[in-house]
């Protein structure tokens, strides 16, 4: 994006009215970053949305994080170069190069980063912070030739990576990545006349990635993948199970690569599934070959026949739970790849490129972008193990979701009702869940922070357990008290929860831990909220297309049925603070 | 020339969003309030990046007007 074109996008906005706060904290002044910084952010937003980016004083990093803290902001920018670390490390500054002043930087950079890391925990406990490292080289006064690191760069290097670990680990920090950013970085002409380090397609090129990782889609879900010449060269039906490789000897090694992926995805907790057009005895002896690259029991299921590939996909969906838009489908034929994405427009298909090993490296970046996600949470390791729990229950009974069958699965409802903002995995439900979702309203982290801060706010966080495994925190409802009256702004489940009457559970624990008589909905039909519409119904709640709606204590209790779980309650208190 | 004066135009819309059309021509760094020195670094780089030239440190002492800007493109120009 040029610097033009970001101004003609602002521009074009102009007229969306008053837009979500970000804030840009950095040392040198904004200048062009800000502009391309709020271009890119607007590209990432609904049309209608605008975008009011806030800045501090030029000179001051802390200040302006300690700024941003302050601000109504929903999310930070941090942007940081050698010379907020110590000035003598930038080119405005004449503190001298001697050797007792770089003994000094040495020590300073110490007591900075000390800083810096106060400020910015303050910051991500109020939003999301994204932090770009000092992009700009530093100045020459190592006492090696340019081509060899000099110890004491070096050790400002390690001083830098050691502070971004510890940053990386705080809730809500987003260190970006430095390799992805372009050349030529400084311009001096304009630092030394402005205040701006940056040439414009560096500028660019960091605006980007600090939108992308500010406003990151939502991850992936599923990947299915195919089998032959996609997970193993060769077509296993005609060349065997010891035919099919994917060795560095038989010149087969993209396709370990590609297994090897496929491990990584599955330890992050993304569903793995086959669908091959194959004999399924034929499929089951390969997968059991000692010498795969990852787990195969992490595909579930696996779909081998001579059927049409949208129809096996049709079946992992449905075991999976989750619609095709949040699934991943790679395979190396063309025309199965257009039959699976007519069938499910929504899907995203890959392909497998085979024999082109370059293209295969290039998938896998692409795969990690598609599934990657801030943060890992425990729920995500055990994804994978409740999928498989929930078809099993289905196998056991044909009417699974009986209350007399649910009493036989010794399951518990643990029920948090207290508020801690360092745990993600609440908004991450609320941002995800289309199925069981009270209206689809999204929160930011920012927005999420300050809920979370006010007296009358209700937060429920469901977990569940039966005798087939934990699932992990599955539901969520946030709302706020009014005397008798609980007003609920968002209630979500995931889908791996259904059939287990946890919605049920959770009204009846709020109803006892709010002691209110009745709870009040903020209601809105949406193209996927089926499940909760059919619960409202069972409920005797009247939902039209949106608006509030209302069920009494004693409504509930008439209606609710049996509830087969044993519940505990974490924190017995609704407003903790 | 006259593709220059349009061009310098958008740029002065782009950075001057406010802007009447007809003030553009008369724009100055004392007429016109936006014109600040942030103003001025950004739109001397629009105006830069358009044309693809080179400003020296001097330039964005120089050039504070419209027409001064018009002027220095043109004789910058192939053609001027």
């Amino acid at each position: 994006m040029t610097l033009n074109q970001a101004l003609a996008i602002i521009n074009a906005r102009r007229q969306s009215g008053e837009g979500d706060v970000y804030y840009l904290a950095c040392g040198f002044e904004p200048l062009h970053l800000g502009t391309l910084l709020k271009a890119h952010l607007l590209q990432r937003l609904p049309e209608q949305r605008n975008v009011d980016l806030h800045h501090g004083v030029y000179g001051d990093l802390r200040g302006n994080i300690d700024a941003a803290a302050q601000s109504p902001a929903i999310a930070a920018a941090v942007v940081l170069e050698w010379s907020d670390i110590d000035p003598r490390l930038g080119l405005r500054s004449a503190g001298g190069w001697s050797s007792e002043a770089k003994a000094d930087i040495i020590r300073n950079c110490l007591q900075s980063y000390t800083h810096l890391e106060t400020a910015i925990e303050r910051l991500a406990a109020r939003m999301p912070v994204a932090i770009a490292p000092p992009s700009l080289p530093l100045p020459p006064i190592g006492n090696t030739i340019r081509s060899q690191s000099s110890p004491l760069e070096l050790e400002l290097e390690q001083q830098l990576a050691d502070c971004l670990l510890r940053l990386a680990r705080l809730s809500g920090v987003r260190i970006l990545h430095r390799q992805p950013l372009e050349r030529p970085w400084l311009d001096a002409k304009m630092e030394l006349l402005a205040g701006f380090p940056y040439t414009v397609p560096f500028a660019d090129a960091l605006a980007s990635s600090l939108a992308g990782v500010l406003c990151q889609p939502a991850p992936k879900k599923g990947l299915i993948t195919d089998l032959d010449d996609t997970l193993w060269s060769g077509l296993v039906g005609e060349v065997g199970v010891e035919g099919v490789s994917w060795s560095q000897e038989r010149h087969t090694q993209a396709h370990g690569l590609y297994q090897q992926m496929l491990g990584h995805l599955a330890s992050c907790g993304v569903l793995l599934a086959a669908c091959s057009k194959n004999e399924m005895s034929t499929v089951e002896t390969a997968l059991a070959r000692k010498d795969l690259f990852f787990n195969p029991e992490s595909l579930f299921p696996i779909c081998a026949n001579w059927g049409p590939k949208s129809a096996s996909i049709a079946r992992i969906l449905q075991t999976w739970n989750i619609s095709a838009d949040a699934v991943v489908f790679v395979d190396d034929n063309l025309m199965e790849l257009e039959e699976v994405q007519r069938a499910y427009p929504g899907i995203t298909c890959l392909r497998f490129p085979v024999k082109d090993a370059a293209a295969v490296w290039n998938l896998l970046g692409e795969l990690r972008d598609l599934f990657g996600k801030p943060v890992l949470t425990e729920e995500d390791r055990l994804r994978q193990a409740s999928i498989r729990a929930s078809a099993q229950i289905q196998e056991m009974s044909e009417n699974a979701a009986s209350p007399e069958f649910l009493r036989t699965l010794q399951g518990t409802v643990t029920l948090d009702w207290g508020v801690d903002s360092s745990d993600k995995r609440p908004l991450d439900l609320i941002n995800k869940t289309n199925q069981f979702n009270l209206n689809g309203l999204r929160i930011g982290e920012g927005e999420w922070n300050r809920t979370l801060g006010a007296n009358e706010t209700v937060l429920a966080v469901a977990s569940y357990q039966d005798k087939f495994g934990p699932l992990g925190k599955v539901a969520v409802l946030l709302g706020s008290q009014h005397g008798a009256t609980v007003k609920v702004s968002h209630w979500v489940m995931s889908c791996r929860a259904f059939s287990r009457r946890l919605e049920h559970h959770t009204l009846d624990a709020l109803f006892q831990q709010s002691n209110a008589e009745e709870v009040e909905f903020d209601f809105q039909a949406t193209e996927r909220n089926q499940p909760l519409q059919e619960f409202f119904h069972s409920l005797g709640i009247s939902a039209k297309t949106e608006g509030r709606c209302r069920i009494s204590r004693s409504g509930f209790l008439e209606r609710c049925g049996i509830l087969p779980h044993q519940v505990s309650n974490l924190t017995n208190k609704l407003t903790p603070k | 020339m006259t593709n220059i004066k349009d061009r310098v135009t958008v740029c002065f819309s782009n950075v001057f969003p406010n802007i009447r059309p007809e003030e553009i021509p008369g724009a100055s760094t004392t007429s016109l309030a936006a014109w600040d020195s942030v103003a001025h670094v950004t739109l001397l780089s629009s105006v830069a990046e358009e044309f693809g030239v080179d400003l020296e440190v001097e330039d964005f002492d120089d050039l504070v007007s419209y027409a001064l800007i018009v002027d220095y493109l043109e004789k910058k120009s192939p053609n001027g």
